[in-house]
């Protein structure tokens, strides 16, 4: 151990020869007491060492200091760990090669549908074939960001990563926030990409006239996986059991992307329902978001079911777009929170 | 660094995980806490690093109050969980490099480097931990909590799962972490003579219940001479059983027995432990093993204890330690 490095002698003085007995860390006593070295504990707490440098009371960790902990300047500062959980499990998806994965199921179908959508060269026939990615997009994207996503946490804690972690001096939060921040890097990149050449192939095709509207879709579609990756985070926070957030991500999808929709639907036909009853319906599912994001803009709003109401529903991109930022952020934070409470 | 643990109580639902034991971790000791299944152990070790907090009681790092500090506590405290894993992908040094990252340490190669040198993984380093044996992973966690050369070292159960040679190694690194450092280490243990070997003091816990505590030596010499005779029975099935019972019949005027599914202890005079090995049938055993007086006789003995003590009084709470050393 170099002598540089090592703990400063008199923080553990402080906390080992100062205070035998274990008491409140104060003293215990009101009068000054001498203790074994030669310090001495005053009345208010602090301690005098010999050569009479005072040391403050510990009542609180921050008298540890960074150079009791070998740190360096601001490192370990919760921002730096949390990047590096990020960093790390960005490394490691893609060694695990989902990454390649992701981004080639998202060009293979793209594509295919792309090739053999048989729209004609014209606007219409550029936005019908986004519209139908669209419709792709809203059952394969949530379904791949939740098996990417459904074991993080419980994964973690299976593998006994998550045990090695919690043993470090970082909030738990910032495990949960890092570790989805890393996946999120990983799947919006493979969303991009694999969309993206497609998009290539469009473009090439139909012309540069429709760039931004593609551009709007691939943020989008982002953004879909992105939430539906942090509900993958949120049910691999609750669950006990990889097997347990495996059968119930299954559940989320098959509720969101079957169920939600034929429900809404049902509704709107059974009962004369307010248009703000239609917006929260909408609000309350990220690809009903979605596809009022990219069927709005693209105007072919009437190709799909529960999009034939939502051009309707008044609600303008910016309040789609906070929406689908908050479908990101809130599962996110309730899985931050409920990491605090897990036992290993 | 001292650590002083007084009167703390943990409970989940209406399972008392500890019932308030109090006792102090001297500075720059390796600890020993030893107990059985259920005893309370990682519940403590759990309290220790911050990551609950006790219902009552207090449990002071370096007169820091751990509850109050939280996370924070683990910058001195370095742990190493019984079910500590890596990433199969990860090498050990990149490992190593995310534990060096978050806790936001100076020098990072040269202490990975010093870390991987003291646990033998030199060579090994830059390898796959996929492809790390049992023995090098747990290796691995206790490099990772070297690598901020933390005042106090908290090791639960360190070598469970290992083969004799993993334990071997394990062990010496843990013995020139105790010579060549000033770290405490504190380590739970269900191997009686690892933590013979290996610690200084030890503290004995049942049923979340403080039943014995102070230096090996002393509670070794409180539990008096007796030996341990341990006998693994011989047969299968239904004659297994009534050989079990023929053993225990002959045994249980001798001291005190214990049962495991395959052995029978008892702590005994060695005058009775000779009669008894020349009057048993050898057709009934498979095995009669005869140790001199260790930390096995006073942990029964501390167990036993607190067990007269609970049928003394009526079969209530557990009882207060009564075995305590020191003062």
């Amino acid at each position: 151990m170099t002598d540089d490095r090592r703990l400063e002698g008199d923080t553990q003085r402080l906390g080992g020869d100062a205070r035998p007995g274990g008491n409140d860390g104060r003293g215990g006593g009101d009068d000054r007491r001498t203790l074994e070295g030669g310090d001495v504990v005053q009345t208010d707490g602090d301690v005098v060492q010999p050569d009479g440098d005072v040391v403050q009371p510990d009542g609180g960790y921050a008298t540890l200091t960074d150079a009791d902990v070998g740190r360096a300047g601001d490192s370990g500062t919760w921002y730096r760990q949390l990047l590096v959980v990020a960093e790390t499990e960005y490394r490691l998806a893609i060694r695990s090669r989902w990454a390649i994965a992701m981004t080639g199921i998202f060009a293979a179908f793209a594509l295919g549908l792309t090739t053999f959508s048989g729209s004609s060269v014209s606007p219409e026939g550029f936005e019908r074939t986004v519209a139908s990615l669209a419709v792709l997009a809203v059952y394969l994207v949530p379904l791949v960001a939740l098996a990417f996503s459904y074991d993080a946490i419980v994964g973690r804690e299976e593998s006994g990563w998550l045990h090695t972690l919690f043993a470090l001096p970082v909030e738990r939060a910032w495990l949960v926030v890092g570790s989805a921040l890393g996946r999120a890097v990983v799947l919006a990149s493979a969303t991009i990409l694999g969309f993206g050449i497609a998009g290539g192939f469009l473009l090439r095709e139909f012309g540069l006239a429709g760039f931004d509207a593609y551009v709007g879709f691939l943020l989008a579609t982002a953004g879909l996986g992105l939430a539906f990756l942090a509900i993958g985070v949120l049910v691999s926070s609750l669950a006990r059991e990889k097997t347990h957030a495996l059968g119930i991500s299954l559940l989320v999808w098959a509720w969101f992307v079957l169920v939600h929709d034929l429900l809404g639907l049902g509704l709107i036909a059974a009962f004369d329902l307010s248009d703000a009853a239609v917006s929260a319906m909408l609000l309350a599912n990220p690809t009903g978001i979605f596809r009022a994001l990219v069927l709005g803009s693209l105007g072919a709003a009437g190709d799909a079911g529960f999009a034939t109401v939502l051009a309707d529903s008044g609600l303008s991109s910016g309040l789609l777009v906070a929406a689908l930022l908050a479908w990101i952020v809130l599962p996110t934070t309730l899985a931050a929170l409920a990491i605090r409470r897990r036992r290993l | 660094m001292q650590i002083t643990i007084t009167d703390v109580h943990k409970r989940y639902g209406d399972v008392v995980a500890l019932g308030g034991p109090s006792f102090e971790i001297p500075s720059g000791s390796t600890y020993g806490v030893l107990g059985t299944n259920g005893a309370g152990k990682t519940t403590l070790f759990e309290l220790l690093v911050g990551h609950d907090r006790p219902d009552e009681g207090r449990i002071d790092v370096g007169g820091i109050d751990v509850a109050e500090a939280g996370h924070r506590v683990r910058e001195r405290v370095a742990f190493l969980p019984e079910h500590a894993g890596f990433p199969p992908a990860m090498t050990g040094r990149e490992v190593l490099d995310v534990h060096a990252r978050i806790r936001g340490l100076s020098a990072r190669d040269e202490r990975i480097d010093e870390a991987l040198e003291t646990v033998g993984l030199s060579e090994a380093a830059d390898r796959a931990v996929s492809g790390y044996s049992n023995g090098m992973g747990r290796r691995l966690g206790l490099a990772s909590t070297l690598l901020s050369e933390p005042p106090v070292l908290v090791l639960d159960e360190p070598t469970a799962g290992l083969d004799p040679r993993g334990v071997a190694t394990f062990h010496e690194v843990i013995e020139r972490i105790d010579r060549e450092t000033d770290a405490t280490v504190v380590l739970s243990s269900h191997v009686l003579e690892e933590v013979e070997r290996l610690c200084d003091e030890v503290a004995i816990l049942e049923d979340g219940r403080l039943r014995a505590a102070g230096p090996v030596d002393e509670l070794r010499a409180a539990a008096g001479d007796g030996v341990t005779v341990e006998i693994r029975p011989a047969g299968a099935d239904d004659g297994a059983k009534r050989t079990r019972e023929r053993l225990l019949e002959s045994v249980q005027a001798l001291g005190e027995v214990t049962e495991t599914d395959e052995t029978i202890a008892v702590v005994c005079d060695r005058e009775d432990a000779l009669s008894l090995c020349s009057t048993l049938d050898s057709a009934l055993i498979d095995r009669f093993e005869v140790r001199e007086p260790g930390l096995e006789a006073a942990f029964h003995d501390a167990l036993a204890t607190a067990g007269r003590t609970r049928e003394d009084d009526g079969g209530g709470d557990a009882a207060e330690p009564r075995t305590e050393v020191r003062a």
